[in-house]
């Protein structure tokens, strides 16, 4: 629905922050089951890197600390309840890159930038090698980024100025084309245009285009636009920008649309009465990209912008049955890879978990939803996203 | 909106999708193989009767009604039947033995892989062949091609090019020998390239070799790589379903066309040097083979340059071969032997550069 900015607001009763999306932190709690949080309010911090800061997605009442084993955090989830208010953060006086990067951190903004190679969370003091603003959606059914930023401009503009000031390395705001922001662009600030197939606004792409990764041991930050809005409105009104706009997509769909949700909200919720009847397969995200929602992820994850639900024909359930077989090669891998990737060898290197070979081959470039093509391509049923991860942890471990 | 949440280009699939593909597409050339050495048989019958042997396949075409009088469809369809299905049979039971056998050892279920290598293999013998030889090609097809690497879509070679190369390494001279096969005006070999390399354009004419009949496939030759037109047809199938690489089937092409056109234009005015580009293409079994056997998608390389790379030197070898050996008039075989035996120096190669251009990143 390109051009309206009216989108209908759903409310959940429950939302929640998933574990799974912060790779590699171990969470300190700031709060206990059953406590009172406003919105925006810290609720936990990285144990190892303590500024990190993890804030309340809504406000309302904590109901349940989920672990999984080693006690690691599932989930932590929250009763929403509008009464309990806003935490609000001062905005920075000078801009010194120290004074805003604390900013950030105080105020959980931080927790939404990501490095590339391997998708954590940057350390507060590290120095990227550039940072990409994700401002467009190429993947099939996604929300327009368009109209949703241009009715937030104000606060996407401040959020770009604070980003570009952060660190000595230039900010790409990657957008569509024809999608003028009125920035003023500079050394330190540039919007490239992006256009191409579905793996257009993939941001493995942009950086690979951009800033290419090599095996010179640099990282870049990537984030995506509402993150961005999101800071922007803790910019400018001290508080966090507590919705997000998804969509949901797909032919099991009854009424395909975007909508103004809350972050880490239950899916179900959000589901309710939205699907119609028969078999289906439900995914977070597109349908290329997207990955099977499992029983376990009950909330949308950080970053995640739409919900595909197909409905599933008999001939699909069929295909499932076909796979289990070898990785036979063909052009169309290669096609469906990332740029610069020969998909076969790594693939290979993948399946048998030899990191230091898909290293070399370019692992350190990609991250799971950009081999999601490939996994549903491949006749082995294999999910290279979950290898790559296997061979990325190894690899750094021994980084 | 539907069309929109298909994954681009939908699911590549297994092998078995590929296998049905394949061996779909080797309908028209089957086809195309029975009737065609239906014909040739009783071409050569018609002018020499004193040629009918006594041997199983002319008993079945004599018990089937053939007759080389006036023949017509029915006629060449039973000789050729009478040819081509004792062969494929017999490939397929001694294909399907070894399956059996190695599938006990590993402990694994029968894959249906070797009823496309025992195609192949037939359609790369000529009509004459003696079955002992399709017991040993099969043999070593099966047991070095696929059972030793792991099985199908796990080979390093295509196997029913391994069975073949090994049959004709071994009996160098008997694959075009049988008299029925020698008895066309000039021929001593079964195959139209030798005839081109003694005589040239005028031997073929001679023979009743035109630019048509050498495209339909009413040529003499192996059985089932005759017909341009039928291979087309198969290719055609391949490429629409993304089977097999286009960039490997006109890379070969391309190679052919460059090396035959040095050699028309520095090499000596006859033989092989002076065979221009076209009946390079419609003789011998160069068609069928770039299609069926250098495109297998398991044996050939694995990265796109890699593919420009491999069909380029397949083409070039094949028009060298053909130009610098006689004893290997046709050619193909040897030259995708050599060039699917190079694939992983290329892929290797290729990969290399790949990692060099990655290290060179400053990040």
């Amino acid at each position: 629905m390109p051009g309206s900015i009216d989108l209908e607001t759903r409310s959940a009763t429950t939302v929640a922050l998933l574990g799974r999306d912060y790779r590699g932190v171990s969470f300190e709690l700031l709060c206990d089951e059953g406590d009172e949080v406003q919105a925006g309010a810290a609720l936990m911090r990285d144990a190892r890197r303590p500024e990190i800061k993890f804030t309340a997605p809504a406000a309302g009442r904590i109901s349940r600390i989920e672990r999984g084993s080693r006690r690691k955090l599932v989930s932590l989830q929250i009763e929403v309840d509008e009464s309990a208010g806003v935490t609000s953060y001062q905005p920075p006086a000078t801009e010194e890159r120290a004074a805003l990067r604390v900013f950030m951190l105080e105020s959980g903004a931080w927790s939404s930038l990501r490095t590339r190679p391997y998708g954590n969370i940057p350390n507060p003091d590290a120095e990227p090698a550039a940072i990409f603003v994700t401002a467009l959606d190429a993947e099939p059914l996604a929300p327009d980024p368009r109209p949703v930023i241009d009715a937030r401009l104000d606060q996407f503009t401040a959020a770009l100025g604070v980003l570009a000031k952060i660190s000595a390395a230039p900010l790409y705001v990657c957008q569509a084309p024809g999608h003028a922001l009125g920035i003023a662009q500079s050394a330190g600030l540039r919007c490239i245009s992006f256009t191409g197939g579905h793996q257009s606004g993939l941001p493995g792409i942009h950086i690979n285009a951009l800033c290419p990764i090599g095996f010179g041991g640099g990282e870049v930050w990537h984030l995506g636009y509402q993150d961005v809005i999101s800071l922007g409105q803790l910019l400018l009104q001290g508080v966090p920008w507590t919705q997000r706009v998804i969509s949901l997509g797909g032919s099991a769909v009854r009424n395909p649309r975007s909508l103004l949700v809350a972050p880490g909200a239950a899916i179900d919720q959000l589901l309710a009465t939205e699907l119609v009847d028969g078999p289906m397969r439900i995914l977070a995200g597109s349908s290329v990209y997207g990955r099977p929602l499992s029983a376990e992820q009950k909330f949308l994850g950080a970053g995640q912008r739409q919900i595909t639900a197909q409905a599933l024909s008999d001939n699909e359930s069929e295909a499932k049955q076909a796979r289990g077989g070898v990785l036979i090669p063909n052009d169309r891998l290669e096609q469906l890879a990332p740029p610069g990737i020969f998909p076969v060898p790594l693939m290979r290197a993948l399946q048998v978990g030899d990191a230091e070979r898909a290293r070399e081959l370019g692992a350190l470039e990609l991250a799971e939803e950009d081999l999601a093509p490939l996994s549903r391509a491949c006749a082995s049923g294999s999910d290279y996203g979950l290898l790559l991860r296997a061979v990325l942890d190894q690899l750094e471990v021994a980084s | 909106m539907a069309a929109s949440l298909a994954p681009p280009g939908g699911a590549v699939g297994g092998y078995a999708r590929i296998l049905r593909l394949q061996l779909l597409a080797l309908v028209p050339v089957s086809i195309a193989a029975v009737l065609n050495s239906g014909y040739q048989y009783l071409a050569v019958l018609a002018r020499e009767p004193e040629r009918m042997g006594n041997d199983l396949r002319s008993n079945l075409a004599h018990g089937l009604g053939a007759g080389y009088d006036d023949p017509g469809l029915y006629d060449w369809l039973a000789a050729g039947l009478a040819h081509f299905l004792p062969l494929l049979l017999l490939a397929l039971v001694i294909g399907g033995l070894w399956e059996r056998i190695i599938a006990a050892r590993c402990q694994r279920a029968i894959e249906p892989g070797f009823i496309l290598i025992a195609l192949l293999f037939t359609l790369l013998l000529p009509g004459s062949a003696p079955f002992s030889h399709v017991v040993y090609g099969m043999s070593f097809a099966i047991l070095l091609g696929k059972g030793i690497f792991g099985g199908d879509g796990k080979t390093f070679l295509s196997p029913a090019l391994l069975g073949i190369a090994i049959v004709q390494v071994s009996f160098p001279s008997a694959a075009g020998q049988h008299p029925l096969w020698q008895g066309l005006a000039g021929y001593a070999g079964s195959d139209a390239v030798a005839l081109f390399h003694r005589g040239g354009e005028a031997a073929l004419a001679q023979a009743g070799i035109d630019l048509w009949t050498a495209f339909v496939g009413s040529t003499s030759g192996t059985l089932g790589t005759t017909s341009v037109l039928a291979v087309i047809l198969g290719a055609g199938l391949l490429l629409l379903n993304r089977v097999i690489s286009w960039r490997l089937l006109l890379a070969q092409l391309v190679g052919l066309a460059v090396v035959a056109t040095l050699f028309n234009l520095t090499g000596a005015d006859t033989g092989a040097s002076s065979m221009p580009l076209h009946w390079h293409l419609l003789l011998g079994s160069f068609a069928f083979a770039a299609v069926f056997i250098a495109c297998d998608p398991v044996a050939s390389c694995c990265t796109n340059p890699g593919r420009w790379i491999q069909g380029f030197l397949i083409g070039a070898l094949v028009v060298l071969i053909r130009v610098a050996n006689s004893t290997h008039p046709d050619a193909v075989i040897p030259a995708m032997l050599l060039a699917s035996i190079m694939a992983p120096l290329i892929d290797h190669a290729v990969i290399a550069w790949n990692i060099r251009q990655r290290g060179r990143r400053h990040v």
